[in-house]
């Protein structure tokens, strides 16, 4: 064999030997990723366990005792802003994907029914949001948009709760919840503080479908749960 | 996996495969070999042949570093042919050398380079091997006996040298001045394995009597040196690298010049390759050359405009999506939303195999310096080439395709 002839059967074997590599290291990556979600998802399964325990023992104790609200809020935020990215990376179809979206969804619809409990119980006016958009093609092109603008909203007013939900995830739990709320197929939909709107224009428009002076307002709440999609 | 990511996949997997075979190439034995080939102890007549067309500012300079060229005067006669300058060049040399004993001046009307180039190898009669010198060129003192030694093999019809930027300074010039680097390394390793196609204006040397055996210079769609070069391939001959045999040219410092100058040589390689010499194309015959070279030179091309397209594309999209997601939002919070965790890195297949390619590339250009021992600055010049250089090359490739699908002439300069 020719030197060249020898040398292109080995540029051949060693060029699949790289995109091997690479895969199996991209693919070792969102492995890691996933392990990552799945302890995130243990672990706020646990806080929120622990919330609906505290709850139950609310009548021995005093509502100021509630302390694990704002750490259960950055676990959802944080795992929020993980899932979303794993979804840019291995696809909204990834079977991992679509399970520890279920599972997150779950904990947000139990933070949600906790969230409103508590704030019978103790006394408290939470400004929840609820959120729904579609991941399917040409199915809602302000979701990014309303994503995004929901994401700030909390970011820089803590009183604001977000769930953020995947309109056609196959979820018995959410189905529900959006037969309760009324929920239309249109997107980006929104249920704020039980009312429910449609669509996205601008951020400040957007306002305005939150309780007059909310935005001028600085408190910080016990609880708060935002979740970008 | 829709369409443009097979496409992409495909280029890349294609450059990648390229790069691993010039580099086991590189580490092969006839490239060593090349490396450590000693001066040749020969020293046959040579006749250096200065092509002259409206070169006022630089062509004293190119004759005179001729002259201190390390070779035996009574071996080395240095011919300027003079095309019909309009300018003062004729006057300029006619001062400077008419009357030294080793510069024949030639003044004729006008006839392209090629003309002028066999008007120079029809007068040196007494030459073994004739070389070209474009008269925006400068040589090393050791060039010529470096590119002698090639001429040890007879196969060998034609020997390249390396060839990089003459004095740097301009953006434009770094740029360019890297590139020629990575050139000098490709050209260096595809001799090994007989794959050059084009032998450079700037001082590539012939067998004067396989010049004139396989016909002389022709037009080639004005890359004559790419054609001759094409056809000495064709007829079996060998062309030959001198990897250490430095020669400085100068390069446009604008892009508007630039593009003039790629277009004229992308629209050369079409034409030449694709309708004089398509025969040579995916032909086992020409080995590395047929089946390799000129077939990635296209794919190189297409492949290019396609990216380009696609690059914008992806740009535009992003500037305008960017844009309305953020309507409305503070920038200070969109920066403060940059992730610093390895969760958030955003690797993919395609990004790392993306980065893989470069890095080969950025090997090529560390050896192509190395092999010839170029002076260069490599990181921001290789910086500059990754993120300007290669972005605006589809410019002259789209051009050059153009002209080539309407037939367009457009004039040397």
């Amino acid at each position: 064999m020719s030197l060249p002839a020898r040398n292109a059967v080995i540029a051949l074997v060693i060029t699949l030997a790289i995109i091997g590599s690479v895969i199996y290291a991209i693919n070792y990556l969102d492995r890691k990723r996933v392990a990552q979600l799945n302890d995130l998802q243990t672990r706020l399964a646990t806080d929120t366990l622990s919330i609906e325990t505290q709850f139950a023992l609310l009548e021995e104790t005093s509502c100021a005792n509630l302390s694990e609200g704002n750490t259960l809020s950055r676990e959802m935020t944080d795992l929020g802003d993980r899932l979303a990215f794993a979804e840019t990376q291995l696809g909204n179809d990834n079977d991992q994907v679509i399970q520890l979206r279920k599972q997150y969804t779950l904990v947000q619809i139990r933070d949600y029914l906790l969230t409103k409990r508590l704030a019978e119980a103790c006394d408290l006016d939470p400004t929840v949001a609820l959120y729904f958009y579609s991941n399917e093609t040409g199915a809602c092109d302000d979701c990014d948009r309303a994503s995004y603008a929901l994401s700030y909203l909390h970011e820089t007013n803590p009183d604001l709760r977000v769930y953020s939900f995947d309109y056609n995830l196959d979820l018995g739990a959410l189905k529900t919840l959006i037969a309760v709320e009324k929920v239309e197929p249109r997107f980006p939909a929104f249920v704020i503080d039980g009312v429910r709107t449609y669509g996205f224009t601008e951020v400040d428009e957007f306002k305005l479908n939150f309780p007059k002076n909310f935005f001028a307002t600085t408190s910080t709440s016990t609880f708060t749960t935002p979740l970008r999609r | 996996m829709g369409g443009i990511e097979v496409l992409i996949y495909g280029l890349l997997f294609i450059g990648l495969y390229f790069e691993v075979f010039v580099l086991l190439t590189f580490l092969s034995g006839p490239a060593r070999e090349r490396r450590a080939r000693p001066l040749s102890t020969r020293t046959p007549h040579v006749a250096m042949i200065v092509p002259c067309w409206n070169e006022e500012p630089t062509i004293k300079g190119n004759v005179e570093s001729l002259l201190t060229l390390d070779y035996p005067e009574d071996r080395l006669e240095i011919i300027v042919v003079n095309d019909g300058s309009t300018d003062r060049s004729g006057e300029i040399l006619d001062e400077a050398f008419a009357d030294h004993p080793r510069v024949k001046i030639i003044h004729q009307l006008n006839g392209g380079k090629h003309a002028a180039l066999n008007t120079g190898i029809e007068y040196a009669k007494d030459a073994e091997l004739v070389g070209c010198l474009d008269a925006d060129s400068y040589v090393e003192k050791s060039a010529l006996r470096e590119i002698i030694s090639c001429f040890d093999d007879p196969r060998v019809a034609a020997a390249t040298v390396a060839m990089s930027v003459h004095d740097p300074k301009k953006p434009l010039e770094v740029m360019q001045h890297v590139e020629y680097i990575l050139g000098i390394a490709l050209r260096h390793v595809m001799s090994a394995v007989n794959g050059i196609y084009v032998t450079p204006g700037p001082f590539s040397l012939y067998r004067r009597a396989i010049v004139l055996k396989v016909g002389g210079f022709r037009f080639g769609h004005q890359t004559e040196d790419m054609e001759m070069a094409l056809r000495l391939q064709r007829e079996g001959y060998w062309i030959e690298n001198a990897p250490k045999a430095r020669v400085y040219t100068k390069v446009p410092a604008s892009v508007r010049g630039l593009i003039k100058q790629r277009t004229r040589w992308t629209s050369g390689f079409l034409r030449n390759v694709a309708f004089d010499y398509r025969g040579m194309i995916a032909n086992p015959r020409f080995g590395v050359l047929g089946l390799m070279v000129l077939p990635l030179g296209f794919l190189a091309i297409l492949g290019g405009i396609v990216l380009f397209g696609m690059l914008i594309f992806s740009i535009v999209d992003d500037v305008v999506q960017g844009y309305l997601v953020h309507r409305g939002i503070p920038f200070s919070y969109t920066f403060s939303q940059i992730p610093h965790e390895w969760f958030f890195i955003p690797l993919s297949v395609l990004s790392v195999l993306a980065i893989v390619s470069s890095a080969g590339i950025i090997l090529f250009i560390i050896i192509g310096k190395r092999v010839s021992n170029t002076p260069a600055k490599l990181f921001t010049g290789i910086l500059a080439y990754t993120l300007i250089f290669r972005l605006i090359a589809p410019l002259w490739l789209l051009r050059s395709l153009k002209d080539v699908a309407l037939g367009t002439k457009r004039p040397w300069r």
